[in-house]
């Protein structure tokens, strides 16, 4: 959707596409466990020139969140 | 533009936040939920607080990294799948394509290894990042708390890192740690390692050679390495100076194999370290593959593949170091050593308390020693001497038959190895030598059986190589086994076959004189021949007495083979010998009983033989003395008939006459009983006794040569009787003065008696011419000056007769008397029989006494 809007002519929103897909595909072999469209993001995001480790940090990070959700933590009660 | 491109930024990021959120609790991902905007707040932070990555951008790097990494994890299809996708990314281009694909794919693989943390390290991390977020609210206390967590969370909480970045300060000194080694090193740790291992072979590498002054493998100095490369590298580099040395002697060996003697214990000893050296290569070869793989840095993955650096060459250097000094020790020691001394030097090596070195020289040895106890085996067992490189403990020389058991094979100390023991050496060399000498000189074949037999008892295979370097007991058993058979069967041999035990007898009954009536009867028929001097003597005719000697005793009854043996010998003689002192008896002992009866001992028989032959002869001189002497009617006649003074003379002269006869006689009778009862019939008990005991042919040796040497002693043969020996001499030649001092006066009182009648007769008959008396002899004159004439005469004849006897009396008695002295202070040999059977009434200690 991000990309779409930067998107011209059809050569490179193919291009794009297979890129992503390309991608995509290599996310899924090394499980990193984003979707196709969190992945967009990021690459947009590293196009931009943002540290890649940066964004690992903070996917990681975000990404922690459903085993706090588990109620067995003392701690998790007190985040909302 | 960089205000839209901030902006593009921050709509992504608030884009991002709310997939991730999503992702977990669609909840949460709603835009004014304070848990959206509190992450929001957190990622902007984190992204704002890493502006510049801390690796070099390179993708390719990158995407090898997570090849390999896939790779060692097991999903070998799946690096090749990221692979191929890895080059079709990489191959778009252009417009509309990922412009910073390093970073993407930087992106996955930190994401793909954290998540892979993350769930590796669920237990107590899992709550960190909780901690981290809400320190804000938590304030101190939590801090306080729980300080040590604090610090564990540092490595593992991304705020921490983002802080830190110790990871990033890793990388970079270890890159700066790379350089400095390319710096300080000329040449790379793989390429050392290569040389390394071609020094270890023997060849020199690119860097690494043979220094003839350092005698042996070092770096060349013009190569920029560190002191401890240096140090490593020559340290390593012994296992090639050890496998030059090594593989030098080997080939030394085998070059000059067909040309010198190198022996077959010495070929062995090749093979065996040749073997050594092909499971040395082994290692090498795979040594060889794992030094193709490159060497990583200490960054990367250390357990990734089986490099090889120098430090984890000398891990596996060390058990073959081992192995190669120790050969190099042996090929020191070995040499100049050859056969059973070679095997005795390496066996002394063996004693060691390491087990590897225990077993690693126990597998030597075995190799080693085959040879040697291939010969022990055909040696014990085929009386072969398979030594043609004169390695064996055994050495045989060609020699006569006869001297086949004493001299023909001999122990060679310095080839006997420690661990065969003397005493089996002697069973083993003995054991060989009887096979020999059955073969030889008894012309025997059943000591093949006795040989199998002796295997099945062993339980020793006949096999080649059924023996070997530990197993003493089994060759032992062996040796044992087999000596025990063979030493019968040629004991068997020499008893039934070849009937030593009669040829003893033999020897004993007509040299040793044991055989009474054949030695009477040849003394009778030989005795007037002997008289002759010796230069006229013909052995022919005195063989022919032997022969009828032989037919007209009890020995005719004899085995025709043992008298057949029996010859005459005369024995070199000087002027004025007699036949007496020439003559002697020999007995011809043939193959293989001459062994036994060496030229030595038969010289030994000869003189006993001589001895007894003498003691025997004077016997006989008495007993002929006595003929004459006995009183009988004849001689009694005469005393009638002479004058009163004359008779009283003549009467007396008979009596001291018969007494010297006596007290000889005596002696020599006891002397003969002696050496009859008490020297040749003890030790031949003696002898038979100790031959039914024998159990090999050393043994039998033994007995015999104790029989000759207590004969030869006990009847005063022996060196240190030799005093003793020569006044019994001295004592028999005047015994045999005596007996013709007697046939003299007993001539004579014949010849009186015979006058005396005929002059009583001529007064009968004056008309016999007496011309017929005239031509007699000077005795004959008694007659013409008539009966007082006569009686005058004979006064004379027996005054002189008197006279002589008594000077003869008198040598004999302080001649014996001097030799029964000496008889109780013989040390060497026991003569208390002797003495107390000569002074058995102590006739002559009184006479000593009084004396």
């Amino acid at each position: 959707m991000v990309k779409a809007c930067c998107v011209m002519d059809p050569e490179a929103a193919r291009t794009a596409r297979e890129s992503l897909d390309l991608a995509f595909h290599k996310s899924n072999i090394l499980d990193t466990g984003l979707d196709r469209h969190t992945l967009s993001v990021l690459i947009a995001l590293c196009d931009l020139g943002l540290n890649p480790e940066a964004l690992a940090a903070v996917v990681k990070e975000l990404q922690r969140e459903p085993p706090r959700s588990t109620p067995l933590s003392p701690s998790s009660s007190q985040v909302p | 533009m960089e205000e839209e491109d901030q902006r593009k930024v921050t709509d992504l990021v608030i884009e991002l936040v709310r997939r991730l959120l999503s992702q977990q609790n669609p909840q949460n991902a709603s835009p004014n939920s304070p848990h959206f905007s509190q992450s929001l707040r957190y990622a902007l932070r984190i992204l704002s607080s890493r502006l510049t990555p801390s690796v070099s951008p390179d993708a390719d790097a990158v995407a090898e990294s997570i090849k390999r990494r896939l790779a060692t994890q097991g999903n070998s299809s799946d690096a090749l799948t990221f692979a191929d996708l890895y080059t079709k990314f990489a191959s778009k281009n252009g417009p509309g394509s990922v412009n910073n694909k390093w970073a993407v794919l930087y992106l996955l693989k930190i994401i793909s290894e954290d998540r892979k943390n993350a769930i590796s390290g669920m237990d107590s991390p899992v709550f960190l990042p909780n901690l981290g977020l809400i320190d804000d609210e938590m304030g101190n206390d939590l801090r306080v708390l729980n300080a040590k967590e604090n610090r564990e969370k540092a490595w593992k909480n991304g705020v921490l890192l983002v802080s830190k970045d110790p990871e990033n300060l890793r990388e970079i000194s270890f890159r700066e740690f790379g350089n400095l080694v390319e710096e300080e090193n000329e040449v790379t740790e793989e390429v050392l390692v290569r040389d390394v291992l071609y020094a270890c072979q023997g060849i020199d590498g690119k860097y690494v050679k043979f220094d003839s002054n350092l005698d042996g493998y070092a770096l060349s100095d013009s190569i920029k390495v560190p002191r401890a490369t240096r140090t490593i590298v020559r340290k390593l580099c012994e296992l090639g100076w050890l496998f030059r040395k090594v593989k030098g002697y080997i080939s030394e060996s085998m070059d000059r194999f067909p040309a010198e003697d190198v022996g077959t214990v010495g070929q062995a000893f090749c093979a065996a370290l040749q073997d050594e050296l092909s499971e040395y290569y082994k290692l090498l070869a795979v040594l060889e593959a794992q030094s193709t793989n490159p060497i990583p840095l200490v960054s990367e993955n250390p357990s990734s593949g089986n490099y090889l650096s120098l430090r984890r060459l000398s891990v596996w250097f060390a058990e073959p170091m081992v192995k190669m000094r120790l050969m190099a020790i042996l090929v020191d020691k070995c040499k100049a050593l050859r056969g059973g001394a070679m095997a005795g030097a390496i066996h002394l090596h063996a004693q060691h308390g390491d087990p590897l070195v225990h077993d690693f020289m126990r597998r030597l040895l075995r190799r080693v020693c085959s040879p040697l106890f291939e010969m022990v085996r055909s040696w014990v067992l085929e009386g072969e001497l398979e030594d043609i490189f004169a390695e064996f403990f055994i050495v045989g020389q060609p020699v006569k038959a006869e001297s086949l058991w004493r001299e023909g094979y001999q122990l060679h100390a310095g080839m006997l190895p420690l661990f065969i023991s003397q005493s089996i050496a002697q069973r083993i060399l003995r054991t060989g030598k009887s096979i020999n000498f059955l073969r030889v000189c008894c012309d025997d074949r059943g000591w093949a059986d006795a040989a199998t037999e002796a295997v099945a008892a062993a339980g020793v295979t006949t096999r080649r190589g059924g023996l070997g370097y530990g197993e003493t007991d089994a060759l032992e058993s062996l040796v044992m086994e087999a000596a025990k058979r063979i030493d019968k069967h040629l004991l068997d041999v020499i008893y039934k076959r070849y009937k030593f035990k009669e040829h003893c007898l033999a020897i004993k009954r007509y040299l040793l004189l044991g055989q009474g009536d054949f030695v009477q009867y040849l003394m009778d028929i030989v005795g007037p021949e002997l008289s002759e001097p010796a230069n006229t003597i013909s052995s022919f005719k005195l063989a022919g007495l032997l022969e009828s000697a032989i037919r007209s005793s009890n020995a005719q009854y004899d085995d025709p083979d043992i008298l057949d043996r029996l010859r005459v010998k005369m024995m070199p003689h000087g002027t004025g010998d007699r036949g007496w002192d020439v003559f002697s008896l020999e007995y011809d002992a043939r193959v293989p009983l001459d062994t036994v009866f060496t030229e030595s001992v038969m010289t030994r028989y000869l003189r006993i033989f001589n001895f007894l032959w003498k003691l025997r002869r004077v016997e006989h001189a008495l007993i002929g003395a006595w003929k004459t002497m006995k009183p009988n009617c004849l001689t009694s006649h005469v005393y009638t008939k002479l004058q009163h003074a004359v008779k009283l003379q003549l009467l007396s002269t008979l009596r001291r006459c018969q007494v010297l006869w006596d007290e000889m006689n005596h002696f020599v009778t006891n002397l003969q009983y002696y050496i009859m009862f008490e020297v040749l019939e003890v030790s031949w008990s003696n002898f038979s006794n100790e031959m039914v005991v024998a159990k090999d042919l050393d043994d039998l040796l033994a007995a015999h040569e104790k029989y000759l040497h207590s004969i030869v002693e006990k009847s005063l043969l022996g060196e240190r009787s030799q005093t003793l020996y020569k006044s019994l001499f001295v004592l028999f030649d005047l015994i045999l003065q005596f007996r013709s001092h007697a046939d003299r006066l007993y001539e004579g009182i014949h010849e009186l008696q015979a006058r005396t009648a005929e002059s009583s007769l001529s007064s009968r008959d004056k008309n016999k011419p007496r011309q017929t008396k005239d031509k007699s002899s000077e005795p004959g004159s008694w007659i013409r000056e008539g009966r007082k004439a006569l009686t005058q005469r004979a006064s004379e004849f027996l005054q002189n007769m008197g006279q002589e006897l008594d000077a003869l009396a008198t040598e004999y008695k302080s001649l014996l008397e001097g030799f029964l002295s000496q008889l109780p202070v013989q040390q060497h040999v026991d003569l208390k029989f002797l003495l107390f059977r000569l002074d058995f009434t102590e006739f002559y200690t009184r006479q000593h006494a009084t004396m």
